[in-house]
């Protein structure tokens, strides 16, 4: 008798799949990318907690760099339009971005901005991201650099509670330095923890209320500008 | 919670794939987290559960592995795991891209991954 093996109608299969879940922005990151340096436009994302100082930080950029650089903003929070109606009233074009899930921005909603975004006209975005520590990480969203601003307000840990968003920077603002003494905050040390994660990390002192530090992070940021123009 | 996003394109694409097939049941996934992002598996699989109530994958388990982060340091050609930092606040020393060998920075070549490794089902 012949041994025969009949499969039965009940196959259990055990099958690789290796797909990847950050895959699909990545890939909408990469083509945001494309398309920005196809215009020699430079995107920079501003992340980092809630009430930090983004929107501020970038209004104070905006004051700076409007008369030498063709601006636009990306704001990925509803509930200040303050700021961003000023920006808009400077004749800065501004796309307020609605996310489903409220913690990050995407590269998909950020493309939909682009196209809304007259790109022949625009040589820097500045894109402002949910104020959250934690999600934008691992959403890129195709800009030349990725921006992280803290404030002392928020406590003498916030590199040690949250590597992860430092480890992805490109720059880092230490917002409200005029409150450090008050809030008992070393900005140095915060400068540390962020270098013992990444020794070349760029970190900046900032004080959006008194200016200090603002000219460093405009130089630091026209700097990354300048070489997407021509690359 | 970024894991509610992740977990939900998890899904969709688990219920594509259940979707162009004649798959009886979803018995489970294997998921691989990189040490890198901020991912929980708790979070994950929390997500999962209350996501795919009420879906043909429904009563599904996922399953979720660390891919421990691997960095490459183009200063001294260091290629291997991560300098940690011991710090008291973390639950488990934290990842840097500090170089172990020489302290510059180095560049992570692992440890960002989330992918669905295997799926298991019945036809
Ligand atoms: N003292 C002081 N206050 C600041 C500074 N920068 C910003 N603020 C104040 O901090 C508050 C929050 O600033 P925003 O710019 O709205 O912060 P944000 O990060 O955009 O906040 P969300 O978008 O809600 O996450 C406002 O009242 C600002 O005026 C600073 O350097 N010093
Ligand atoms: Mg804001
Ligand atoms: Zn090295």
């Amino acid at each position: 008798m012949i041994p025969t093996i009949q499969a039965s109608p009940e196959e259990t299969y055990d099958i690789e799949l290796e797909q990847s879940l950050l895959q699909a922005n990545a890939k909408l990151a990469a083509e945001n990318r494309a398309q920005l340096d196809h215009h020699g436009v430079t995107a920079i994302d501003f992340m980092g907690a809630i009430g930090s100082g983004k929107t501020t930080l970038i209004t104070r950029l905006v004051e700076k760099f409007k008369d030498q650089l063709n601006l636009a903003v990306f704001n990925g929070d509803a509930t200040t339009v303050d700021d961003v109606n000023l920006i808009a009233s400077q004749g800065v074009p501004t796309v307020q971005l609605a996310t489903v899930n409220g913690c990050h921005l995407d590269a998909n909603l950020v493309g939909k901005a682009l196209l809304k975004t007259d790109l022949k006209k625009v040589d820097l975005i500045l894109i402002e991201n949910i104020g959250n520590l934690i999600c934008p990480a691992e959403f890129p969203l195709g800009s030349r650099a990725r921006v992280v601003v803290v404030s002392v307000t928020e406590g003498p840990y916030m590199v040690k509670k949250h590597p992860h968003m430092f480890l992805g920077a490109d720059l880092v603002v230490i917002n409200k330095t005029d409150l450090a003494e008050v809030m008992g905050v070393k900005v140095a040390d915060l400068a540390r923890d962020a270098h013992t994660l990444k020794p070349d990390l760029k970190v900046v002192p900032t004080s959006c209320k008194t200016g200090a530090g603002l000219d460093e992070v405009a130089a630091a940021l026209l700097a990354v500008t300048k070489s997407g123009v021509h690359a | 919670m970024h894991e509610l996003s992740i977990v939900s394109g998890l899904v969709e694409s688990v219920l594509d794939f259940v979707a162009a097939r004649s798959i009886k049941k979803v018995l489970g996934l294997r998921l691989c987290v990189g040490e890198l992002t901020h991912l929980e598996t708790e979070q994950l699989r929390f997500c999962y559960t209350a996501m795919t109530e009420q879906t043909a994958i429904h009563g599904s388990t996922l399953e979720v592995e660390t891919v421990p982060a691997e960095v490459n340091c183009a200063h001294c050609s260091y290629q291997g795991p991560p300098k940690y930092w011991d710090e008291a606040l973390a639950s488990a020393p934290v990842a840097t891209l500090q170089c172990p060998r020489c302290g510059l920075t180095a560049e992570a070549t692992r440890g960002h991954e989330c992918e669905i490794k295997t799926i298991k089902y019945v036809t």
